[in-house]
């Protein structure tokens, strides 16, 4: 079935928050247009005094959330070398880190010189965690958002940490917020943006009843406003106060650290800098295109046709061509997890969003499979039994 | 004129944690089969963030020993958040008014004892305004035509749906909270023939409720004459919030509220 | 420190919560003789008129109020009823007067669209005129309202805010120092914590 799509990029009607005008242009690409008229001088000025606030005065000038992809590496490279400050750099494990990641890791931080805190969540935990929102919420990423979100904010409190940026500001893709509302990277914008999938820590203990001991959400957890306010804290998007360009920025961070695109499932060749960093992505891509009709390639070529480097005609070939495969990866979800092939697509045809009906003939070959794929860590997933203990609960 | 409203409906239900009682958030199927969702504080937070229009609170254990509790719970959720709450749940008479409007409540929701004393109605509107009062009506099909049930669904009253609406609009009930409990839970649509139905015939807003399994089903609801809808399952299970639902409802030309 | 009016009606918990959200100090004033140590005052109001104006006269805020307010000019916010009873009379029930501090009348709605229904309650667009009051909103705000009556002002440069439901209502009125506001600022989320905001920390002369 054909979906209704901006006229402008391709984004369909199913994309969340979208909204077309009577133009049939979306609320997403007028969005951007904000961006071309901010004051960008104005707020790199703002910027700098932010730094020199909080320069010298802590252990750490600034904490800087880390995943290795291209956003994160850019803002810390951006924030080292152009304002010289001392980061605390602080990863979150979501448990699926690709080796070509792992290395790009290593080469930016010894070029950069900076001090990395590292934290894994426990594993038992996490799968359980994985199937339970896979389940319920047609998303099993939950411990890896809640877990990016949070555990930065409970370091940044723990080692006095005040300043934190993240990279680039939600306007870039969604219409959350404008981009010239200021958008503070709180506890408030966890919860609208849908990254907690509207189930924070304590609401999903209260899902589990008892099978999960407090403790092992701690690190979901997003600490109270008044732990934060106690420090002092601001939590800010760097993309607030400079202009967001991934391909200008993806070629600096290749040229100045060596970084390293990768292959990616089920998205064409010329995106290498791309959620390069989790062997989960084509599982995750391809249960967006079941439930909404549309994945990774489309938010590529959109953002493409916003800059103005695709036209519109290419960019519904391309999408074409690369949606809807089923990813290789697959089945080490399945076995994580401890469903069967039909018990995922039961799942996740469930989440539907309308009016995209996933048409079940139509699933397309399989993907080629990685070049890393042998590499992936498999197993050790849930067994059959804890997996009907979630299935029953409903 | 008024935007149509989307109202998530939080159900709250004591429950037993290991050797403790929580209380907590449910859903329920033909409400029935209550499946724990979250904590009524940190769900509400999240709706606020979420830009919900409204909350509605039952307490569907509707028990006085737990009076306290949920009134706690309620002065905790208006310290966060700042839009309308409904408190409904075992509400019998006036003194419960008072006790939930005092306690952060903006409207008060009377179900069964709106059935057994119907002055109630009349008494509440008279005291606190009748913006203040929500006569819930929980209906199923039986016998050829509707009927409707009182007591969280348990007990089957000779009332018609619509025929008690307008009596209630007459006794001077703000706003009728209209449900039906086949579609409770069930994700499959609204009842748009009875929504359409009732809205013709009262001028008090009608909230309907009970079916929403997606966007459309909201879309549907509103064509059928509702002033708002509320789900509470679709809200917990579903990769959908406030804010995503209702840029579908304003993309099918309805006027609702936009986020910003 | 900002004093928030409790004569018996209103939704005294709300607003304060809504204050102290904002960063601002806030109590319920029960003695009427205290209203002076206050530097702004709130008075809230849920229910009818009549009985509105009853409680506060019965519990001795009339006098004290016309003071702090009409004579030193103390900024004073009424919201919904609160604001209602500002008018010189009210129509709810029974023909009363109210503070008589607006050449103004309280009716019943009559919306000239069957489609808008009475009570008012939702929410709607409110078109907002240039005042310090809407500073920092940048588009045509939706707030919270939850009546049947509403403020027929007989001048009209005191109205600076109205909605249309079934006709052109008033939304907001100020008058130098004294304000009202027809809606709910504390149940409007964003665009309702602006305009309170801006109810403390503005001056108005």
């Amino acid at each position: 079935m054909e979906l209704k799509r901006c006229t402008k990029c391709i984004t369909p009607e199913t994309h969340e928050t979208i909204m077309f005008n009577d133009k049939g242009i979306c609320n997403v690409c007028d969005n951007i247009a904000i961006k071309e008229n901010i004051d960008w001088v104005s707020k790199k000025k703002d910027l700098d005094q932010l730094i020199e606030h909080y320069r010298g005065k802590y252990d750490y000038d600034c904490l800087v959330p880390f995943s290795g992809g291209k956003d994160s590496t850019w803002a810390l490279y951006y924030l080292v070398k152009h304002y010289k400050i001392k980061p605390l750099v602080v990863r979150f494990d979501h448990g699926f880190l690709r080796p070509n990641i792992e290395e790009n890791t290593k080469r930016t931080l010894r070029k950069l010189g900076v001090d990395f805190h590292h934290f894994t969540p426990n594993w038992n935990v996490v799968k359980k965690l994985m199937l339970q929102a896979f389940l319920e919420k047609g998303d099993f990423c939950w411990h890896c958002h809640t877990g990016i979100s949070s555990y930065p904010m409970q370091v940044a409190i723990n080692y006095n940490v005040p300043l934190i940026f993240w990279g680039e500001p939600s306007a870039e893709y969604t219409a959350y917020y404008s981009y010239d509302q200021p958008e503070e990277v709180d506890e408030k914008k966890f919860n609208r943006c849908g990254a907690n999938l509207g189930i924070s820590a304590d609401d999903m203990l209260v899902r589990f009843r008892g099978d999960l001991d407090p403790r092992d959400v701690k690190p979901y957890s997003y600490p109270p406003l008044k732990d934060l306010r106690k420090i002092g804290y601001r939590s800010v998007c760097l993309g607030s106060y400079i202009p967001w360009d991934v391909k200008k920025q993806s070629k600096i961070i290749q040229d100045e650290l060596g970084w390293k695109g990768d292959e990616v499932e089920n998205v064409p060749t010329q995106y290498t800098y791309e959620k390069i960093e989790c062997y989960m992505q084509g599982v995750r891509d391809y249960i967006k295109f079941i439930k909404r009709g549309y994945t990774r390639p489309t938010h590529l070529a959109s953002i493409d046709i916003r800059n103005n480097r695709m036209e519109r005609e290419e960019a519904l070939k391309m999408i074409k061509e690369y949606e809807g495969k089923k990813p290789k990866s697959l089945q080490i979800f399945l076995d994580f997890v401890g469903l069967t092939e039909k018990e995922f697509y039961d799942v996740a045809l469930s989440h539907a969003v309308s009016p995209w009906e996933f048409d079940m003939d139509s699933t397309k070959e399989e993907s080629k499979k990685m070049k890393d794929f042998d590499a992936w860590f498999k197993g050790e997933g849930l067994t059959r039994e804890e997996t009907e203990v979630l299935l029953n609960r409903l | 004129m008024v935007k149509r409203r989307l109202i998530p409906k939080l159900l709250l239900k004591l429950v037993q944690f290991g050797s403790l009682k929580r209380m907590v958030l449910v859903t329920t199927v033909h409400y029935d089969k209550a499946v724990n969702v979250g904590d009524p504080v940190s769900q509400a937070k999240i709706y606020e963030a979420q830009s919900a229009d409204e909350l509605i609170f039952l307490d569907i254990d509707s028990s006085v020993e737990n009076r306290e509790i949920v009134i706690d719970i309620i002065r905790k959720v208006s310290e966060e958040i700042f839009m309308p709450i409904t408190i409904g749940g075992g509400v019998k008479d006036v003194d419960d008014f008072r006790l939930f409007l005092s306690n952060g409540a903006d409207k008060v929701a009377i179900n069964t004892y709106a059935v057994k004393t119907p002055d109630l109605i009349t008494q509440a509107s008279k005291k606190f305004g009748a913006q203040c009062v929500v006569v819930g009506i929980d209906y199923k099909k039986m016998h050829g035509g509707y009927k409707v049930f009182i007591d969280g669904g348990k007990e089957e009253t000779e009332y018609d749906p619509l025929i008690w609406a307008k009596e209630c609009e007459k006794l001077g009930a703000g706003e009728i909270l209209l449900t039906n409990i086949d579609n409770d839970g069930v994700g499959e649509g609204m009842d748009v023939d009875m929504i359409s139905m009732v809205t013709k015939q009262i001028n008090i807003p009608v909230i309907a409720s009970g079916g929403c399994g997606l966007a459309s089903h909201f879309i549907q609801g509103f064509n059928a004459g509702a002033d708002a809808v509320s789900a509470g399952t679709f809200f917990c299970f579903k990769d959908q919030s406030p804010i995503q639902t209702r840029a579908h409802i304003a993309n099918a030309g309805i006027p609702i509220r936009l986020h910003k | 420190m900002i004093g928030i009016i409790d004569y018996g009606m209103g939704n005294l918990l709300s607003v304060k919560n809504a204050v102290e959200y904002l960063g601002f100090e806030a109590e319920i004033i029960t003695d009427s003789n205290k209203l002076s140590e206050y530097q702004r005052l709130i008075l809230p109001g849920v229910g009818a008129f009549p009985e509105c104006i009853k409680n506060i006269t019965q519990k001795g805020f009339v006098n004290t109020l016309n003071q702090e307010v009409l004579e030193k000019k103390k900024p004073i916010l009424g919201i919904c009823l609160g604001m209602q009873v500002m008018a010189s009379i009210g129509n709810e029930g029974e023909r009363v007067n109210g503070l008589g501090w607006f050449d103004a009348e309280v009716e019943l709605m009559v919306p000239n669209d069957k489609k808008c229904r009475i009570p008012h309650v939702g929410w709607s667009e409110t078109m907002c005129k240039e005042h310090d009051l809407f500073s920092g909103i940048k588009i045509t705000p939706e707030f919270y309202f939850v009546h049947s009556y509403h403020f027929n002002c007989k001048h009209e440069k005191e109205v600076i805010a109205t909605f249309n439901h079934g006709g052109s209502f008033t939304a907001a009125i100020a008058k130098n120092n004294i304000i009202g506001y027809q809606f709910h600022p504390e149940k409007s989320q964003e665009h309702g914590l602006i305009v309170l905001n801006n109810f403390i920390t503005k001056s108005f002369n």
